[in-house]
C-alpha cells in the first residue's frame, strides 16, 4: 500500500501483470482494507477460470473431453455472455480460438507456423460447434475454451463493484491496463490514465481522461511477429486461424464497463482495417494505433 | 486508415444487455448520451417569481467529437422594482403599454405589477479535435421573449500542454439583442404621461451587439488539485436602457416626488472579469473556490466569492454540497436613487437597484444519489439576500423615513434528473 498525494495505492500481481487499485476519499485502514477485497476477487477469478487449472471451471469444461459438464452460475453467465459475443461480433469473437497458441508464439520472432500446422487446428475452432444449453455445456473432444479474453476485464469491473458497494470511496482498478472506475473522483474530476502509444518509439504515454466506467486495450506492441517485412499482430482471425492483417497495433475503447471496452477493443481489432469504421458505429470513445 | 467507408451496425446496446447479465453494470457515466432535465423554482416572497425548465443533451461520438443541444423555457411572474422612490401619498403609475395603470400605497417602494413574460432560450454546438492535442468549439444561441430577442454564436480552441496537465484557450462570441418594449422605447427623461397614447417615444426597436472575448488557463497542479484562471473582455453597445425603469425627481425639500422620468444609460460598456478557481480534493469529498473579479467603465467593480463542499455519503454516488456565496458591488457612476427637483439633468441617471451598491449572501445545499445504474437525481435548495443601503446620506425630508433599498430574499429550489444510455 502506497500514498500517493491523497490518494492510496495498492499493488500486486495477478492476471500475469502488475496490477493497482487507487482509491480516495478514504482513511489508510479503510484504503488497506479495500485494496485486499479487490486483490481477492481477481485473484478468485483468475484461479476459477485459469485454463492452466484442471481444477477450475474451465479446466473442468476441457477436460471433459466430449462430456457434458454443468457449471455454476457465474460460469454460465460469462458463458452465455461469450456466446452472444460470438454472435454479436459475428463470429469473430470466439472462445474457442485459444487453441491457435500451440503453432502461434508471438515472441516478437519470425518463425510463421506453416499453414498445414494451422489448417490442422481449425476443425477444433468455432463456438458454433459447443453445445451450450444454459448451464450445460458439452465440448468436441479435442477443443478448449478460453476466457481469457473477458477474464481479466470481468475482474476489474468486479473488483471495482465490490469496492463500490463496500464504501463510498472512490476508486480505479487497474488490472495490466485494463481499467475501471467507480465513478469520477471524489471532486467529480476525471481520472487521468496513461495509455502506452506503441506508435512512438519515445513510448510516450497519451493521457486520457475517464470519469467512470471501464477502459480496455486490445492489441500488444510487444506480442507479433515479423516476417519478410511483414507484421504479424497477435489477434488471431478464428476462421482463417491468421492473424488478421491490416489491424491497428492496438484499439482502446471506454465503454460502461471494462467487458464492454475489452469485447469491442478486441471485435475492432478483429475488422482489421475496418477498425475504425466498426468504432465510429458503436457511440463509445476509442482510440486506434496503427 | 478505414479502406472502406462501410457502415457498421452498433452492437454496443445488445453487448451492454450481454454484459448485464453477467451481473456486471456499468456505472452512471462515460454514456455515449447524456440527458439532463431540471426544474428550477426562484420566488421573491411578494414580488417575482420564476419557474424554469431546462432540458439538455449531449452526444459523445467517440474520438473527441461532442455534441450539445439545449432548450430552456422561463415563465416569469409578478412584481418588480421599478426605480420610483416611496412617498407619503398613493401613487399612481401609467403601465409600460400606456393602457391602465396601478397604484402604490403611502411609505411602500413602487412595484411594477405587470411582469408577466414567458421566455424560451435554444442553443447548440459541437466541439471536434484538431490533432492530438487540440480541440476546437463551435456554438449557436437564440432566445425569445415577447419584448426581447438575442441572438448569438461562438467559438473557441484549446490546447493541452505539459502531458495534458496545463491546456490554454481562447474563445470569442458575438450577439445581438433586440428589444420592442411593450408600448415602445419611451424617450429618456420624458416624464411618464398618464394613461393614453401621449408618452414620447423613440421610433423603432432598441438592439445592442455584445461581443466577448476570453483567454483561459487550466493547470494540475498535482494528483488532487486542480486551478484555473480566465480573462474575459466584453463590449456592449446600443440600446441598454431599461425601458420600463423609472427615476423619481423629488422636491429638494420635502422629498416628495414631483415626476417620474425614464431612466437613461450610456450606449457603450466595456467590462473587465478576472476568475480564478482551485479545486481540490480531500478526504472526505471535494473542495471547489472561486474568486471572480468585474470592473467597468460604467464605474461598477464587483467580487464574487464562492465556495463549494462536496461531501460523499455512503455509496450510490450520494452526496451532500453546501453551498456558500458572497457578492459584493459598487453602485453604477450614473445610479441615482432620486432627481432633486430643479437641479440640472445629468447625462444619464438610473435608480435600478441592480446598478446600485448592494451585497449578497446566498447559501445553499445539493444533494444527489445514483438512481439506478444510469439515472441520477440531484436536490438544491438555497437562499439569496441581498442588501444595500436603505436610508443613504442627504435623502431629502421624508425620504430620509422610508426604506430606499429594501432587501430582497429570494429562495431558490431546483430537482435535476439525468440519464445516459
Amino acid at each position: 500500500m502506497q500514498r500517493r498525494g491523497d490518494l492510496f495505492a495498492g499493488l500486486f500481481s495477478a492476471m500475469s501483470g502488475p496490477c493497482e487499485i487507487l482509491l480516495e476519499s478514504c482513511d489508510e485502514a479503510q484504503a488497506l482494507r479495500l485494496a485486499e477485497l479487490a486483490a481477492a476477487e481477481v485473484l478468485r477469478i483468475e484461479y476459477k477460470f485459469s485454463r492452466y487449472r484442471d481444477d477450475s471451471a474451465v479446466g473442468a469444461i476441457n477436460a471433459a473431453a466430449g462430456a457434458a459438464v454443468r457449471v455454476d452460475d457465474e460460469t454460465a453467465r460469462l458463458l452465455e455472455l461469450a456466446a452472444r459475443c460470438h454472435a454479436l461480433s459475428g463470429g469473430r469473437f470466439d472462445v474457442t480460438s485459444g487453441i491457435l497458441r500451440r503453432v502461434w508464439k508471438f515472441d516478437g520472432g519470425d518463425r510463421l507456423p506453416s499453414r498445414g500446422q494451422v489448417k490442422a487446428l481449425l476443425p477444433l475452432i468455432g463456438w458454433g460447434k459447443v453445445a451450450w444449453e444454459n448451464p450445460v455445456i458439452a465440448l468436441p473432444a479435442g477443443m478448449e475454451i478460453d476466457l481469457g479474453g473477458l477474464g481479466k476485464e470481468y475482474a476489474a469491473d468486479r473488483a471495482a463493484e465490490l469496492v463500490a458497494a463496500a464504501a463510498p470511496a472512490a476508486a480505479l482498478v487497474n488490472l495490466g491496463g485494463d481499467l475501471r472506475a467507480t465513478g469520477p473522483r471524489g471532486d467529480g474530476a476525471a481520472w487521468r490514465v496513461g495509455v502506452e502509444d506503441p506508435g512512438r518509439e519515445d513510448h510516450a504515454e497519451r493521457v486520457l481522461e475517464m470519469k467512470g466506467g471501464g477502459l480496455a486495450t486490445s492489441g500488444d506492441a510487444r506480442r507479433f511477429l515479423l516476417r519478410d517485412g511483414i507484421r504479424y499482430g497477435h489477434i488471431l482471425n478464428p476462421r482463417t486461424g491468421w492473424p488478421v492483417r491490416g489491424a491497428p497495433r492496438a484499439v482502446t475503447v471506454a465503454a460502461p464497463t471494462c467487458t464492454e471496452a475489452g469485447v469491442l477493443a478486441t471485435v475492432a481489432m478483429l475488422h482489421g482495417r475496418e477498425a475504425e469504421a466498426f468504432l465510429e458505429g458503436q457511440g463509445v470513445g476509442w482510440w486506434c494505433r496503427w | 486508415m478505414a479502406a472502406t467507408s462501410r457502415t457498421y451496425r452498433s452492437i454496443r446496446g445488445a453487448l451492454s444487455a450481454a454484459c448485464a447479465l453477467t451481473g456486471i453494470g456499468g456505472v452512471a457515466t462515460s454514456h455515449a448520451t447524456e440527458v439532463e432535465t431540471a426544474i428550477l423554482g426562484y420566488t421573491e416572497p411578494n414580488r417575482v417569481s420564476a419557474l424554469e425548465t431546462v432540458l439538455q443533451a449531449r452526444h459523445d461520438f467517440g474520438s473527441g467529437r461532442l455534441a450539445n443541444f439545449k432548450v430552456v423555457y422561463d415563465a416569469l411572474t409578478g412584481a418588480s422594482a421599478s426605480g420610483a422612490v416611496p412617498g407619503a401619498a398613493v401613487q399612481t403609475f401609467t403601465r409600460p403599454s400606456g393602457r391602465g395603470s396601478y397604484t402604490t400605497a403611502p411609505g411602500e417602494t413602487p412595484l411594477d405589477d405587470t411582469f408577466r413574460d414567458a421566455r424560451v432560450a435554444v442553443s447548440g454546438g459541437a466541439t471536434l479535435p484538431l490533432g492530438r492535442l487540440s480541440t476546437i468549439s463551435a456554438g449557436l444561441y437564440g432566445s425569445g421573449e415577447h419584448d426581447y430577442t438575442s441572438l448569438g454564436a461562438n467559438a473557441s480552441f484549446s490546447r493541452d500542454f505539459d502531458r495534458r496537465n496545463r491546456t490554454l484557450s481562447a474563445g470569442v462570441s458575438f450577439s445581438q439583442d433586440t428589444v420592442t418594449p411593450e408600448g415602445g422605447r419611451p424617450i429618456p427623461f420624458a416624464s411618464m404621461t398618464p394613461v393614453g397614447p401621449d408618452q414620447p417615444r423613440l421610433a423603432g426597436d432598441g438592439s445592442k451587439d455584445v461581443a466577448d472575448a476570453m483567454l483561459g488557463l487550466v493547470q494540475v497542479i498535482d494528483r488532487a488539485t486542480l486551478v484555473q484562471f480566465t480573462y474575459s473582455l466584453s463590449r456592449v453597445t446600443g440600446y441598454q436602457t431599461d425601458p420600463y425603469k423609472l427615476v423619481s425627481v423629488v422636491d429638494p425639500t420635502t422629498g416628495a416626488p414631483v415626476d417620474q422620468i425614464f431612466e437613461h444609460r450610456p450606449d457603450a460598456r466595456t467590462k473587465h472579469i478576472l476568475f480564478g478557481r482551485v479545486k481540490r480534493q480531500l478526504p472526505h469529498g471535494a473542495l471547489d473556490l472561486s474568486y471572480r473579479f468585474m470592473t467597468d467603465d460604467w464605474g461598477i467593480a464587483s467580487h464574487t466569492v464562492e465556495l463549494r463542499d462536496r461531501v460523499a455519503l455512503g455509496g450510490g454516488g450520494k452526496y451532500l454540497q453546501p453551498h456558500m456565496r458572497y457578492y459584493s458591488q459598487s453602485a453604477a457612476d450614473f445610479y441615482a436613487r432620486w432627481l432633486l427637483d430643479g437641479a440640472a439633468l445629468p447625462d444619464h441617471a438610473t435608480a435600478d437597484y441592480r446598478l446600485g451598491e448592494f451585497h449578497a449572501w446566498t447559501f445553499g445545499l445539493e444533494h444527489g444519489r445514483d438512481l439506478g445504474r444510469d439515472h441520477r437525481l440531484t436536490a438544491r435548495v438555497e437562499y439569496y439576500r441581498q442588501v444595500g443601503d436603505g436610508h443613504p446620506a442627504g435623502a431629502p425630508g421624508a425620504l430620509a423615513n422610508y426604506d430606499l433599498f429594501p432587501v430582497v430574499d429570494a429562495w431558490i429550489f431546483q430537482v435535476g434528473y439525468s440519464f445516459g444510455s
